[in-house]
């Protein structure tokens, strides 16, 4: 399909789903207090942005997803390598990371709530969980992609450990890691919002919850609008740095 | 024959005029079937700025060898002593290595790859920047400088690897099979290639191959390697002269020196 057609199909697709919801809402086809017209979500979403104390959440909510993130990626990656290119420490502990990576996370929280209170610690704490996981395992891949006649050149060049790690291991890494950074990312978000829902007092995903319990719909649609662009544009940055780290790759 | 195993003892300046003396390599590997014996019992010497090869069967431990030698893998018995003084780790500015792959690192230009040597010992960026162009012009590739391996043909990548083992002008360069995965005709026109740059920079070669006629066309000497455990069975000079051409191929020397080759291998 011609790239111009594919985006007017795509253009015509969001319209009809807009367009149809909003007719819905306003004729009577669906319950007007279950599903309010996307032009009123429209009104309460600029509402939102353009209201210091709305901003306040949403700034909460990225502070903690920034930091959990900031906190655990390096953690998980240089685990991720350990384990992926040590044979000692991978067959010791890998499968354990398998294990655990299967069980839901959410099971966790009320252990996280007691551990760290219902505050800041707790919801960077609890997205750190859910991220570490997939960030470990995707850096095993990453480091057991890593082809070995790379390594072993460099080292004919005399390239030290640490200039093997920065030189050839980091960046041959970098085109299978992003993709799971990117994945970290969105269960990073998914853990502190999570959280956040379940007991906060501040933060996007407590003001979902209060609006959702307290029967605002209106409301509740467009907070789910501000976090699913929230997180479409945390993803999208990071899908645009995995597309220029790829490059060479062909 | 009593130069292929007995070195000369100690000799008064054996170790100057001789850039790579093997001593009594021997070495045993462990595989999940049991212990296997690669080496034998390896012993020769190669004077400085001759082009040695190395022909043997497939597992015979050539590449095995050329590791030792290159400092990347350590023999269990035995030694390589490198310009006087035994090799424990790589020595890069003593030891340029080419291997079958490239191994060129697919993020950076050829440029940036036939200097990364020079970049691991931070050298300043102008001055390494300049011997890449220079190792580059001199493989033929200056116009390529900012290509990126996957922009580049088989031939070319191994022509940017060459340029990267001569970047730090080393006096010794390991070949292990540098042309084994290119076609016949990029083959011929690399080893030509090969054979002027060496002509004009005089380095001390030891080059791997499976093709008999590589090896004589190549080589001063080739040395001869048995079946696992690897010996060295028979050490030939090729008394072909210098410039060698592709004439020479013809000859019944040329063919005579690679019969004799075959017949070593195929006894064996």
């Amino acid at each position: 399909m011609h790239r111009a057609t594919q985006r007017l199909v795509q253009l015509a697709l969001i319209a009809a789903i807009l367009g149809g919801w909003e007719a819905a809402a306003r004729f009577g086809l669906a319950d007007p207090r279950m599903l309010p017209p996307p032009s009123a979500v429209g009104v309460d979403v600029y509402a939102f942005i353009v209201d210091p104390g709305m901003l306040y959440h949403l700034w909460v909510t990225t502070s903690q997803v920034v930091t959990a993130f900031v906190l655990i990626a390096p953690v998980g990656i240089a685990l991720g390598l350990l384990l992926g290119e040590s044979d000692y420490f991978g067959r010791a502990f890998k499968p354990f990371f398998y294990f655990v990576a299967s069980v839901p996370k959410s099971v966790f929280l009320p252990i996280f709530i007691l551990a760290f209170g219902i505050g800041f610690t707790q919801k960077v704490a609890f997205g750190m969980f859910q991220a570490i996981f997939v960030l470990v395992i995707s850096a095993i891949a990453a480091a057991q992609s890593v082809p070995a006649d790379l390594v072993t050149v460099a080292r004919s060049y005399g390239a030290k450990r640490w200039q093997l790690y920065i030189h050839v291991y980091w960046p041959a890494m970098l085109p299978v890691l992003v993709e799971g950074i990117r994945l970290a990312m969105i269960f990073n978000i998914t853990g502190v919002i999570f959280a956040e829902m379940y007991v906060a007092r501040s933060g996007l995903g407590s003001l979902i919850s209060d609006w959702g319990m307290s029967f605002q719909m209106t409301k509740l649609f467009s907070g789910i609008v501000v976090a699913a662009t929230f997180s479409i544009i945390i993803n999208e940055m990071l899908r645009f740095y995995e597309r220029r780290v790829e490059q060479w790759r062909v | 024959m009593a130069s292929i195993s007995a070195l000369p003892d100690t000799k008064e300046g054996f170790a100057e005029t001789h850039d790579i003396i093997v001593d009594s390599i021997s070495h045993v590997y462990d595989s999940p079937t049991g212990s296997i014996e690669a080496l034998d019992d390896i012993s020769f010497s190669i004077p400085s700025g001759r082009f040695i090869g190395l022909v043997g069967p497939s597992g015979c431990g050539k590449s095995s060898l050329i590791l030792m030698m290159a400092g990347l893998m350590h023999a269990g018995e035995g030694m390589v002593m490198v310009r006087g003084h035994r090799i424990t780790q790589p020595e890069p500015e003593e030891i340029g290595v080419v291997f079958q792959e490239a191994s060129l690192l697919p993020w950076k230009t050829a440029a940036d790859n036939v200097e990364f040597p020079l970049k691991l010992r931070k050298v300043p960026k102008i001055e390494r920047r300049a011997r890449a162009r220079e190792m580059l012009a001199l493989v033929g590739l200056q116009e390529f400088q900012n290509r990126h391996p996957h922009e580049l043909s088989g031939g070319m990548k191994q022509r940017v690897a060459i340029a990267r083992a001569f970047c730090q002008d080393p006096s010794i360069l390991l070949m292990d099979e540098p042309f084994g995965a290119l076609d016949e005709q990029t083959r011929m026109t690399l080893g030509d290639e090969l054979l002027r740059i060496w002509e004009q920079h005089k380095k001390t070669v030891v080059f791997v191959t499976h093709s008999l006629t590589e090896a004589v066309y190549l080589c001063d000497e080739v040395l001869v390697m048995s079946h696992r455990p690897g010996r060295i069975l028979d050490r030939i000079d090729i008394t072909l002269d210098r410039p060698r051409t592709y004439d020479m191929m013809a000859t019944a020397t040329f063919g005579q020196l690679r019969d004799r080759i075959w017949r070593l291998i195929r006894k064996d």
